[in-house]
């Protein structure tokens, strides 16, 4: 029988590696879908896994046993992949005019219709989110990630980010706007 | 009647709207057919980001996650003298990898022989008491330098390559692509060495080097991934934040300093050499 997390946590704290590999092979998987969320990229994704594992194992000490281990990584892996974010903030700011100049979303019409026999293609709508998320900016997809998975406040993720609050807006609007504009033929949205 | 902007119909779905505007927001929703299908389709298309799974990693992704990890956590939890010989060690042979050729032979000896340079001098200092008051054997001490100061020249020779670097850039005209896509996979190769470097300083608690490697980090990032579509105004902005954050300055000074510092060990450790053996 698999040892549950807090009994090979205990046993890692105390130096034991082949512990610590336990947790590794058990949990880097996990971490490197979030890291991907947040990043948009595979490579990146796989640094942030690495950095994430460093940082725990420096940390492990001040880990609260009764606390979730993945929870506690989870938290690391997303600050790991906003240090990496914030790093490259400046290059990215720029923003796609055209987006900006799409009218109200009531106003929109239907140039992009769903054909029916895609909208069962789950593996094709993945690869459209994936394909997606990957024209936002680190910045949108960062802030998008964070308010829309992560469930943080536009403040909250502000203050993650180092942005003002009406700079972590127009990110969001950004890329749900994206977003939209990618996904609506395969939700059947008439927008 | 105008309809809700994006803006707002995208705060609604959040649950963010201003409290001031929540009773037009919701009046508005509740009798325009064509706003609540603009906001039920944005619902549709969020949910449907969220519900998407992410990309697996790769068969076998935890192994290379472990392969990789686990030198480091040596130098995570070692000494100071088992962490430096590890660090300088990878990069030596992070270096010799990618020079490669003729260059490599060299390189990989001195990696060797830093590495059991290290060793004799940690089981030295373990078997001479280890303690602050007890007195080192000479040999002892010079061995201890010698890991110290390959480490400081290293780091001081990234740090003149890195200014290097950056003094060409910031005086280039930002108006040529080529001044950031030239210095690509030079920033690249740099960022390696840097994080490595950044990792030892922190782990050793050399404050001043972390800093001005984390921030040199920061701008090596930025440069070896930029876009290939990076305007003239964004290639100027790179510049004045250089400029500004006056980092070219203090990698100067911190390059400088690493390099009187390894030449006074150097200097020390041929005096020590010199020394005639007490009897």
């Amino acid at each position: 029988m698999q040892e549950s997390d807090p009994q090979v946590v205990a046993r890692a704290r105390d130096g034991d590696r082949e512990a610590f590999r336990a947790l590794v092979e058990r949990h880097s998987r996990y971490l490197f879908g979030l890291a991907q969320r947040m990043t948009g990229s595979a490579q990146d994704a796989e640094d942030v896994v690495q950095e994430t594992w460093l940082k725990a194992h420096k940390q492990l000490g001040r880990f609260e046993a009764r606390a979730d281990f993945r929870t506690w990584l989870h938290r690391i892996c997303v600050n790991c992949s906003i240090d990496l974010i914030r790093a490259r903030r400046h290059r990215e700011d720029a923003h796609d005019p055209a987006d900006l100049e799409e009218g109200p979303l009531s106003e929109r019409g239907s140039e992009e219709q769903a054909a029916p026999d895609r909208l069962a293609a789950s593996a094709q709508i993945q690869e459209r989110v994936q394909e997606a998320l990957t024209r936002l900016t680190s910045l949108e997809r960062a802030a998008f990630t964070l308010r829309h998975v992560e469930g943080m406040s536009i403040d909250e993720v502000g203050v993650k980010l180092g942005l003002k609050t009406s700079a972590t807006k127009h990110s969001i609007f950004r890329a749900v706007r994206k977003m939209r504009s990618a996904l609506a033929p395969y939700v059947g949205a008439s927008l | 009647m105008s309809h809700l902007t994006d803006e707002e119909l995208i705060l609604h779905y959040y649950g963010e709207t201003a409290r001031p505007d929540q009773p037009r927001v919701e009046d508005h929703l509740a009798s325009c057919e064509a706003c609540q299908a603009a906001h039920a389709d944005l619902g549709r298309v969020l949910h449907l980001v969220e519900t998407t799974p992410t990309p697996e990693a790769g068969p076998g992704f935890e192994r290379d996650v472990w392969a990789r990890l686990e030198p480091q956590l040596d130098a995570n939890t070692g000494g100071l003298v088992h962490r430096s010989a590890q660090r300088v060690s990878g990069l030596v042979h992070h270096s010799a990898q990618r020079v490669g050729g003729w260059f490599a032979a060299p390189q990989w000896a001195l990696a060797g022989g830093v590495a059991a340079l290290l060793v004799v001098a940690f089981v030295a200092g373990r078997f001479s008491g280890g303690g602050p008051s007890a007195p080192a054997p000479t040999a002892t001490v010079q061995v201890n330098n010698a890991p110290d100061r390959v480490l400081r020249a290293a780091v001081g020779d990234h740090l003149e390559r890195s200014q290097m670097m950056l003094a060409e850039l910031v005086n280039a005209d930002p108006s040529h692509p080529e001044v950031l896509s030239g210095e690509q996979s030079r920033a690249a190769d740099l960022v390696s060495a840097n994080r490595l470097y950044r990792q030892s300083a922190e782990q050793s608690g050399d404050a001043a080097i972390a800093d001005i490697l984390e921030d040199l980090e920061r701008v090596l990032l930025e440069i070896a991934n930029a876009p290939a579509d990076t305007t003239s105004g964004e290639r100027a902005d790179l510049q004045s934040r250089i400029k500004t954050d006056d980092l070219l300055f203090r990698v100067r000074v911190i390059a400088s300093e690493m390099r009187q510092r390894t030449q006074t060990g150097r200097e020390a450790g041929d005096r020590g050499k010199q020394r005639p053996p007490i009897s």
